[in-house]
């Protein structure tokens, strides 16, 4: 590793921008003659759409349209994996808060009367709410195909053998919530017609080709009349990923009226709408020997994906394949169902479907140790992945397996948090808990590019122009020194130029994990690929090999001999050349999950996590405290250490706040925790700092060892505090969030003391 | 829709000082602070997350004291001193130099996404001019307010200690840059 910039601290050029509030985002634009958009919501989980009057609504000043499904030119489905969700109901409603009309006005406020004003007879339909009941034969059904939307089926070895050698069998029933992603900043789109007729959308997103060629499809032209340029985004989490309605909409009013049209959501509608993180049930049964060796593990798996898949069956394989945690199971029999219901629908959200078994998993593996004797990091530890291991999908794990290392960081974080747990005071009682998880990087579904453009300009200094977008977690300053140090440059002569999708390649989303490690190593590529072409044009004019040449800030020398030099800039103008231009591609391969067994190789690595929490349970409330909380990451590499923190530390925090805050509650398929008054998101009082310990066990095919992380923070969180919980209460608990009331009745009922 | 079915009410000449300087903008009385900062005088650092004071992303500084933008009638403004996220630097431009608090959240990585950015440097700006030494319990009291989803904290609540023990006392207190 002589690297000079990767594996430095960088601070990211962005940050000034949004400091002094100059950053641009969605819904600071504003354009010539625009309208605003407002959403006609159905206020029932199920119905067939009767009539629609939208006459009400055009009559009110101001108002230039008023559209619904029988409006829209194109394809009236969309969603990244299977595209069952509609841009505007169409004859039937499946949830509350599906939009059946939109509309554009001059104001604001004509917009929301207008969209008040849409006249909707419904005929209401029975709901289903619950995907075990909507599961069960005669049940009521959300499509007349049935309710189950998508299964999987993983078979590894004989369960009934590793059953039969084991010493102690644990079984559990798990339940975890919906929760939203709740990024600060919610859903934006604008949308415009240019003079020669195509359009353009500023939007809040992490995919931008995704939502280009949904919006061609949604209105019915080639994906080059669309153009999608991202704005400043403000946080995705995997919602941003969904079924793209703002920006169909916005381009649908914009076709209608000639004029740009923005939509913005209110906090209410995104909580209320927008794709959430699947509630799962889970059914774990695993068997270890006396020595702690795990010999099977048995798992079923419900996730309520709502009233649309859009990714659920996806996000359930990701659960499938990890649903034995980052252990070395020989056993494994696991069978997932992602069931419709009349709830809003779940979709991407980081994590992916492990979070819910990293819940499960975890509890299970502290009762497996409670009822060994042993210490539930030696456990850990003894099942803990390696390389040469192989994973439930029959995966030969070749390099990068930083478990082991981490657990040790975390368990010695756990140690330390011990010297503590006696300071308790009078009524509280404190305990530690550690848990593990991983999360492989990029889709399992079918390989994945990324392709990056590198610019060397005629002074030297560089452009970077590659499609996959910062969403804030600091993509663009890790592609930006790459180039740096491919190119041997100031990281201050690398722009990055990632949000229009006319210009960038397709990377495919800011989603799973994925950008630093593919297209890290596609910039990297294009990066070497136009540092070859320099030193080949130097070393004609140098007459030296290019073995003997060295690249710097523009100068190529002669290692030995730095008279004999040639500068970029002569070598380009002599030769008539406008600069150096060179293209860098990255497949990861994959051989995609067998669909009978999910044997299979679905990661090309897999990131891997420990983390380590001391809790402070208020007996007499059940009210927790989280006082310390150390997170280890394996990252291959940490390419910039400073923002690997970062996205660790907020990681946990997510994981904490699924682990005892945060629940999107329904009642009959209405959210009734529409805002953040309600919704409980993390405040700085309810955490403690983040001790973050980066474990870099080097992936031999990502960009200088890197791998992903930005799920893999997020995954262990809310187990890890569950299992600090149990340490400290003797409670195991299955359901998630472990609310004060959840954790007292839990005392209550099992007597515990509240001394 | 109420505003429909009624006629509009009139609109209403409102005079303020922001960041220094006098402002006018003719407004509705119906209409936030955050509305009219955001729509009417091109003042867009100030977020809408959720407009309901709850995420604190709106926040700004009324004669002295920090508040949720989007739950202040603009007309609550009315001949009051206004700071926002735009009065904060040295100068509005990028490249110029940032406020000491700016700076160290900068250094700190403090920001990510930065959409809770500038609603958590004018509660900062708001803490350390009550509290120029704060405790790290104090910090976080200061920012209870102001929501974060991809930090975790750790790094503004760094930033934000780094600021104040970074700072001479008599800056702090008040006294003018």
């Amino acid at each position: 590793m002589n690297e000079t910039v990767v594996g430095t601290s960088v601070l990211r050029r962005d940050a000034p921008g949004k400091l002094i509030g100059q950053a641009r985002y969605a819904d600071d634009l504003v354009l010539p003659r625009m309208l605003y958009a407002a959403t006609t919501r159905c206020s029932l989980p199920h119905a067939r759409i009767v009539s629609i009057d939208t006459a009400p609504a055009l009559a009110i000043p101001g108002v230039h349209a008023v559209l619904t499904a029988k409006d829209i030119p194109g394809t009236n489905a969309v969603g990244p994996v299977v595209k069952d969700q509609p841009v505007l109901a169409d004859g039937v409603v499946r949830y509350v808060g599906e939009s059946v009309a939109i509309v554009a006005a001059e104001t604001k406020d004509a917009a929301m009367a207008a969209a008040a004003a849409v006249v909707v007879v419904y005929e209401e339909l029975p709901g289903v709410f619950d995907p075990i009941e909507g599961m069960a034969d005669g049940a009521r059904k959300v499509f007349a195909k049935g309710n189950i939307g998508s299964r999987t089926r993983l078979r590894r070895g004989d369960v009934a053998a590793g059953f039969a050698a084991s010493d102690v069998i644990v079984e559990g029933d798990f339940t975890t919530q919906m929760i939203e992603h709740s990024y600060i900043e919610p859903e934006s789109s604008v949308a415009t017609i240019e003079p020669d007729g195509s359009i353009v959308i500023y939007a809040a997103t992490q995919y931008i080709h995704y939502d280009r060629d949904e919006v061609a499809r949604t209105l019915g032209v080639p994906s080059s009349e669309v153009r999608v340029i991202q704005m400043t985004t403000g946080g995705g989490f995997g919602g941003k990923f969904g079924s793209p309605l703002p920006q169909c909409h916005a381009a649908l009013l914009a076709m209608k009226t000639g004029r740009p049209v923005k939509v913005t959501w209110t906090r209410g509608e995104s909580i209320g709408t927008s794709i959430k993180r699947h509630p799962y049930q889970m059914h774990y049964k695993v068997g270890a020997r006396s020595d702690g060796m795990l010999q099977a593990v048995e798992a079923r798996l419900i996730s309520d994906t709502g009233a649309y898949l859009v990714t659920g069956n996806s996000v359930l394989g990701k659960s499938t394949t990890h649903c034995t945690g980052p252990y070395s199971v020989p056993n494994v029999s696991a069978d997932g169902f992602a069931v419709h219901t009349n709830n809003p629908p779940s979709g991407a959200m980081r994590g992916y479907g492990v979070p819910q078994v990293t819940i499960a998993i975890e509890q299970v593996m502290d009762e497996i140790a409670h009822r060994l004797g042993m210490d539930p990091v030696e456990l850990r530890l003894r099942n803990a992945l390696d390389i040469g291991s192989t994973t439930a999908t029959g995966q030969v794990l070749k390099g990068s397996v930083g478990i082991k290392e981490a657990l040790r960081g975390a368990g010695a974080a756990a140690e330390a948090f011990r010297a503590e747990i006696d300071q308790a005071p009078p009524g509280r009682r404190r305990g530690v808990g550690v848990a593990a998880s991983w999360h492989g990087t990029a889709s399992a579904r079918r390989p994945s590019e990324g392709t990056t453009v590198v610019n060397v300009m005629k002074d030297g200094s560089v452009s970077v122009i590659t499609g996959a977008v910062e969403i804030g977690q600091g993509s663009d300053t890790v592609m930006g020194m790459i180039a740096a140090e491919e190119l041997r440059v100031p990281f201050e002569k690398v722009r990055v130029f990632t949000t229009d999708s006319a210009v960038a390649p397709d990377c495919e989303a800011t989603t799973a994990s994925r950008v630093t490690y593919i297209t890290g190593n596609a910039t990297r590529r294009a990066g070497a690929e136009a540092r070859r072409q320099i030193l080949e044009m130097a070393s004609q004019d140098l007459e030296a090999s290019v073995d003997d040449l060295e690249l710097r800030d523009g100068v190529v020398t002669v290692i030995g001999a730095p008279s004999r030099r040639r500068t970029f800039a002569d070598m380009v103008f002599e030769r008539g050349m406008q600069g150096v231009t060179a293209v860098g591609s990255f497949i990861a391969e994959i051989v995609a999950p067998d669909a009978e067994t999910m044997q299979g190789i679905p990661h090309p690595t897999y990131g891997l996590a420990a983390h380590a929490a001391l809790v402070e349970v208020e007996m007499d409330t059940g009210r927790i405290r989280v006082l310390k909380y150390a997170a280890f990451n394996d990252v291959g590499r940490a390419i910039n250490p400073i923002s690997v923190i970062g996205q660790s530390s907020g990681g946990a925090v997510m994981g904490i706040g699924y682990g005892i805050l945060e629940e999107v509650q329904l009642r009959e398929g209405r959210v009734v925790t529409p805002n953040f008054a309600t919704y409980m998101l993390p405040t700085a009082l309810d955490v403690p700092a983040i001790d973050v310990g980066i474990v870099e066990a080097p992936e031999a095919t990502g960009p200088y060892g890197a791998k992903g992380l930005g799920e893999l923070a997020a995954n262990p969180g809310g187990a890890t505090i569950l299992c600090a919980i149990r340490d400290a209460t003797g409670m195991m608990m299955t359901r998630t969030p472990v609310t004060p009331e959840r954790l007292f009745m839990a005392m209550q009922e099992a007597g515990v003391s509240t001394r | 829709m109420t505003a429909l079915q009624n006629p509009a009410p009139a609109k209403v000449v409102l005079s303020l000082t922001i960041n220094g300087e006098p402002r006018q903008a003719l407004v509705a009385p119906h209409r936030s602070l955050l509305e009219v900062l955001r729509e009417d005088l091109e003042l867009t650092g100030a977020k809408r997350g959720c407009d309901a004071g709850d995420c604190g992303a709106c926040s700004v500084i009324l004669d002295g004291r920090l508040v949720a933008s989007c739950l202040t009638l603009a007309l609550e403004a009315e001949g009051a001193t206004l700071r926002t996220i735009e009065g904060v630097a040295l100068d509005d431009r990028p490249d110029a130099a940032l406020h000491p608090i700016q700076q160290s959240f900068a250094r700190h990585a403090a920001v990510q996404c930065g959409f809770c950015t500038p609603g958590m440097v004018m509660a900062t700006v708001a803490l350390l001019e009550e509290n120029p030494h704060p405790t790290e319990q104090e910090v976080r009291q200061g920012i209870a307010g102001n929501l974060c989803r991809c930090t975790g904290y750790s790094q503004i609540v760094e930033a934000i200690l780094d600021a104040a023990n970074a700072a001479p006392a008599a800056q702090t207190a008040g006294a003018p840059r």
